[in-house]
This record gives structure tokens, C-alpha cells and sequence, in this order.
């Protein structure tokens, strides 16, 4: 995964995790890799994952279990609320994108609609 | 997070030359810290009277409290860059050479970072690239059980792969107590394993941050390290 340098690591691990368990890659109730195995994967320093594990057990997305590891919570209505979280995120970084090559979210909109079709036609 | 390593008011001076001035560093353990600054900065310098190779300085540096040069030599490990052995020394041979050396040296621990490196016993001194000679000089301090690791420029002139791999074996074999200060002149090939950056500037230090904290800011380490030497840039 390639970070970006100038957003905290451990936001963007945090993310990185979060997409993971919306996509199901990580299931409810799973382990997640433990913080070093995290840490060589993504080639961030092990603290940094440790803040971003805390982190997402503070907001009940994962349970840390001492000399366990971390697991993902069997609470699926909080991943489905993570999930639209993400999503409006992502629309929000989007219209922000747009927004700054002049186009209102109205002609966002006409302009993606626009888009996706010359994509089907390709 | 403990205080692991203190730097109080350091002045060193070499041929009648101020190569640092007055300066102060505290190190917490458990960290991985970058240490930036032009070449000639003092970086290696101040690495050296760390670990108690360069003597006469002014100033204080305690380890774990301790101030004695003894206690510092045995339990911090820096990188040596080998250069008083001869090329047709084996890697076997440096390992030995190591072992008595250094007490706290774990020959298992080597053994594997050895092989994880690709290197082997019998290769020569004078056969290895600079990547490889690099990560044997890499693989040697690691085996040490420090409680400072102090690695001296280890990724100038080595290709990627190399790199890649000096970085893994940081991730996967330091210990979780244990404080790893990297120096270098060029910041982005390891920011994202830092946990604090210090820079080097004028014989002091001029800034010790976060890696998080600087981003936080909407900076890369890269963009803030080079704003240190915007205004000089202009001159």
C-alpha cells in the first residue's frame, strides 16, 4: 500500500483497515494480523499501527485482547455505519476535488452521469 | 515510554573547529528516529561521542542515567562501516570477530538476519556490492542486544530491493524496548517507519517532532525537512 506523506500514517491505517472489514475481507469476529505482521506488510513502524489498533478499539470497530491480538466486532450494524461513514468520505473528498476545477455539485453530478455512460459505450 | 537516552548542552570541537554547539536531545525508548542533515552536518559526529568512540566533548550524554563511556559502549550498538578489515575477510570471520568483541552479540539472532539478508559465511569482504555490504553492516549491529541502535547513513547509494529489505529486518528484529536512531541527508525513502524526526542544522539541533505530528500539519516529512533550508536557497 502507498501512503500518502502528508496525512498522519496511522489515520491512513486506520482507513486501510476499515476498507478491509467493509469489503469483507476481514470478516466479524475475525483476528486481524498482529501489529507486526501489520507493520512489515505495510512498511510502517509498529507504534504507528499500535496508535491506529487503539485507536479503532476505542471506537468499538476492533476488541484488543491482551496477548491475543486484535479482533474485528461481531456488531454489524457498527461496520455497516462505518461502511456509509466511508463512503460519504470518499463523496465529500470528491465534491472537494471537483469544487476546486469549478464545477457546482449539481454539474458534479450531470458530468459523472455523463462519464459512466461513455464508459459503458467504450 | 521511558527516557532512555539524554544529550545536555554538547559542544565538541575538532582542529579548532565547532562541529556541534550546545546541544540538547532527549531520546525516549521504543522509538524509530530519523536523524537529518546535510552531509557535514555533524550526524555521524554526534553519533560517535553517543556511543563513545569520540572523546573530549563538553556536555553531558546519559544512558538510561548513566553517563559512564563503558556503560555506553556496551549498550549501544552503531554501525561500523568495516573499513579496518581487509577484503579477503569472511563474513564467518566478521561474525567471530563480533562475538568477542561485543558480549551481548546473539549469534542466533545473526544467523538469521544473515540469511534473511542472502548473505553467506564464506562471501568475502571484497566481493560484496555496496547493498550487500550494507546489510551485513546492518545485520551485525542488529544482532547486538542494544538498547540503541545508532545506523550511520545505512541507505546512501543502495538500489531499492536492498532497501527494502535493511527496512524489513528493522521492522521484524528490533525489540519493542529498544530505540533505533537512523541518520541520513535524503528523508523519503524511510518516512513511513518513523516515529520522530530531529534535524541537524548549524551544529545544533534545530527541530525534533512527531512523523504524525508534521503531517498532521498537511506536510510530508520531505517538504518540511526541505523548508528548513528554504532561506538559504534564496541567498
Amino acid at each position: 500500500m502507498q501512503f500518502q506523506d502528508n496525512i498522519p500514517i496511522y489515520v491512513q491505517i486506520e482507513k486501510y483497515l476499515y476498507r478491509q472489514i467493509a469489503l469483507g475481507k476481514i470478516k466479524p469476529g475475525e483476528k486481524v494480523p498482529s501489529v507486526r505482521q501489520l507493520a512489515v506488510d505495510l512498511t510502517v513502524n509498529v507504534n504507528t499501527v499500535q496508535r491506529a489498533l487503539n485507536q479503532m478499539n476505542t471506537e468499538g470497530i476492533l476488541e484488543v485482547r491482551r496477548g491475543l491480538g486484535s479482533f474485528v466486532t461481531t456488531d454489524t450494524e457498527l461496520i455497516l455505519q462505518k461502511r456509509r461513514e466511508l463512503i460519504k468520505d470518499t463523496m465529500s473528498e470528491f465534491l472537494e476535488s471537483t469544487a476546486q476545477l469549478g464545477l457546482t455539485p449539481e454539474k458534479t453530478l450531470e458530468e459523472l452521469k455523463k462519464f459512466i455512460e461513455e464508459e459503458k459505450g467504450d | 515510554m521511558n527516557k532512555l537516552l539524554e544529550v545536555k548542552g554538547l559542544t565538541y570541537k575538532k582542529n579548532l573547529r565547532t562541529i556541534l554547539k550546545d546541544v540538547n536531545l532527549d531520546v525516549e525508548s521504543g522509538k524509530i528516529i530519523a536523524l537529518l542533515g546535510e552531509n557535514g552536518a555533524g550526524k555521524t559526529t554526534l553519533m560517535r561521542i553517543i556511543v563513545a568512540i569520540a572523546k573530549h566533548y563538553q556536555g553531558k550524554v546519559l544512558l538510561n542515567g548513566d553517563g559512564s563511556e563503558v556503560y555506553r559502549k556496551a549498550n549501544i550498538a552503531m554501525t561500523d562501516n568495516l573499513k579496518g578489515l581487509s577484503d579477503s575477510t569472511k563474513v564467518g570471520e566478521i561474525e567471530e570477530f563480533y562475538q568477542k568483541l561485543f558480549v551481548d552479540f546473539d549469534s542466533s539472532k545473526f544467523e538469521q538476519l544473515r540469511s534473511f539478508m542472502k548473505l553467506s559465511n564464506d562471501m568475502k569482504l571484497g566481493q560484496l556490492s555496496r547493498g550487500m555490504r550494507e546489510k551485513l553492516e546492518i545485520a551485525l549491529t542488529l544482532s547486538r542486544e542494544a538498547k540503541l541502535y545508532l545506523l550511520d547513513e545505512p541507505f546512501s547509494g543502495i538500489d531499492p530491493m536492498s532497501r527494502k529489505r535493511i527496512i524489513n529486518s528493522i521492522l521484524l528484529w528490533k525489540s519493542a524496548d529498544s530505540t533505533i536512531i537512523i541518520s541520513d541527508h535524503f528523508v523519503n525513502e524511510i518516512t513511513t517507519i518513523l516515529d520522530e524526526v530531529v534535524t541537524v542544522k548549524d551544529k545544533k539541533i534545530a527541530s525534533h517532532l512527531s512523523a504524525d505530528d508534521i503531517r498532521a500539519k498537511g506536510h510530508s516529512i520531505e517538504e518540511y525537512y526541505e523548508s528548513l533550508y528554504a532561506d538559504e536557497g534564496a541567498e
